[in-house]
């Protein structure tokens, strides 16, 4: 080795020694911890010298031993015990015309400086930890309050309305399976769960006489009742509040039919909300799958075919495709959410 | 004597380096201080007057700028996966590294430290994950500040190496 070149490894703080058999010959000049850890003879073994070293020479002879590759084994960082302070230290193996060398190289300040970038990173990522879980925490508090006032308004206009509380909640578990199946991010489908049971809030502004009246209400009347949905939206909308946006527009339109012939404004395909025309589908399978008052329930396969024969004039036909192929999760729902005061 | 490999592993920032240095030193720094490749420390225990050096590998972290090196798993005969209570995620990354473990090292002995015991008031585990956790593994509480259990989890793995 020239003296050039041995003046160059050594100013790197880099030690070369060269396989030979068992025993490792020295190719460079040691530096001084190599000497400290090591000692400096000429030749020798280096096994059992250190634990880690150890473990990289079983690599290292098998690099050796793949003699077409050239690019260098790393062991990457370890650390070596110099008296009292740690050594940082890294170990590659390099076949070099058939040598098999073994480099040790001290990181020295290299490694400090990778240490304290890689040290503020982690904390950075540790601070963001901390500020996600608390936004996390504020985010779970507010929806609870959501949550809250809208059961409070559900509760307000169930005094008024005939439908039961099961049918209500069941309402916004239907709702929310389907916004899961067509892809919604978690925070909207929870919007849909808690604003589609509002669908019918408008209600609380129809007279008694006509919400109330037993038997078929004449056209003034069923007139009067339509605009429950324009009632519902006026007293849910302008919230900057994205759950209450969206119980606006399924209070609002939910009567709304897919070939423009609902009410109120008569709407048609994409103009109606999605929500809305997520709720259309699902209150009418549970409205027919339960008795009412004024009705026994139908079979599902009855149901199904009642309301297969409505796609493409009440429903949007992708939105009923995916209420068939989510059917077994609704059952769950019918089967979990029932009103305890009805046999 | 008896030497047996344990690769300390776990998400960053979990208490890897902390156990360690309670369990050979006795010492504990309340500053995190980050790990870069590979430190290895020795204890030598005594199991049903059996001594043995358990060879204690503690590997840098798991997380966006690092992954572990299979090779440094090579001939371990145990595991500590250290899982902090404070941080749900961690365990997340205890089961990915699970099944770094299992690919490479087969079937060997894995007990969870569940580190952080002495901020036991402020873990977000929840009980279903706590309780899926128990099922799966071996779990030992354990603090490295006030060194709770730390002798135990060395002692748990050590029995279930032998």
């Amino acid at each position: 080795m020239t003296e050039l070149l041995a003046a160059f490894i050594a100013s790197t703080d880099q030690v070369v020694l060269e396989k030979q058999g068992s025993q490792f010959i020295l190719r460079s000049p040691a530096p001084d911890w190599f000497q400290q850890l090591w000692s400096a003879e000429s030749t020798q073994s280096l096994v059992g010298v250190s634990v880690f070293l150890d473990h990289f020479l079983t690599d290292a002879d098998l690099h050796w031993q793949r003699s077409q590759d050239h690019t260098p084994l790393s062991s990457g960082p370890f650390m070596e015990q110099l008296g009292e302070s740690e050594l940082p230290l890294e170990a590659r193996a390099a076949l070099v015309n058939q040598s098999q060398l073994l480099i040790l190289q001290n990181l020295g300040s290299a490694f400090a400086d990778q240490q304290h970038l890689l040290q503020a990173a982690r904390e950075n990522l540790l601070s963001q930890e901390v500020l996600e879980r608390e936004v996390s925490k504020r985010t779970s508090e507010i929806r609870g309050r959501e949550l809250e006032i809208a059961e409070r308004l559900i509760y307000a206009a169930g005094f008024r309305d005939e439908e039961t509380g099961a049918h209500i909640r069941r309402i916004g578990f239907y709702s929310a399976v389907m916004a899961r199946a067509i892809g919604w991010n978690p925070l909207a489908v929870d919007d849909i769960k808690i604003a589609a049971p509002m669908h019918d809030i408008g209600k609380i502004g129809i007279p008694d006489s006509i919400l109330k009246k037993p038997g078929r209400l004449d056209d003034a009347q069923f007139s009067i009742m339509r605009t429950h949905t324009s009632i519902g939206r006026e007293m849910l909308s302008d919230s900057s509040v994205p759950m209450l946006q969206i119980a606006a527009d399924i209070a609002g339109y939910h009567h709304e039919f897919w070939n423009g012939s609902g009410y109120p404004e008569g709407r048609r395909g994409e103009d109606i909300p999605i929500a809305a025309r997520i709720v259309s589908i699902v209150d009418v399978y549970d409205a027919l799958v339960h008795s009412r008052v004024y009705k026994a329930a139908f079979a599902e396969h009855v149901a199904l075919d009642m309301m297969r024969a409505l796609v493409g004039t009440q429903f949007d036909p992708d939105l009923f495709q995916t209420f068939i192929e989510n059917l077994e999760e609704f059952r769950a729902i019918r089967n979990q959410v029932v009103d305890t005061d009805v046999a | 004597m008896l030497q047996k490999k344990i690769c300390m592993l776990g998400a960053f920032s979990v208490g890897k380096t902390s156990l360690v240095q309670r369990f050979v030193s006795s010492i504990f720094d309340d500053k995190y201080h980050t790990t870069i490749g590979v430190k290895i420390d020795k204890k030598v225990i005594t199991l049903d007057d059996q001594e043995f050096t358990l060879m204690l590998w503690d590997l840098a972290g798991e997380d966006v700028f690092n992954k572990i090196n299979p090779t440094y798993l090579r001939g371990a005969a145990g595991c500590i996966l250290v899982v902090d209570g404070t941080r749900p995620h961690t365990l997340d990354v205890a089961y990915e590294i699970r099944g770094l473990v299992a690919a490479t090292l087969g079937d060997v002995p894995i007990v969870i430290a569940l580190n952080k015991a002495d901020l036991k008031d402020q873990w977000l585990l929840d009980d279903d994950a706590q309780v899926e956790m128990r099922q799966k593994f071996d779990v030992i509480e354990t603090s490295a500040k006030s060194g709770n259990n730390v002798e135990e989890i060395f002692e748990r793995l050590g029995r279930l190496m032998l």
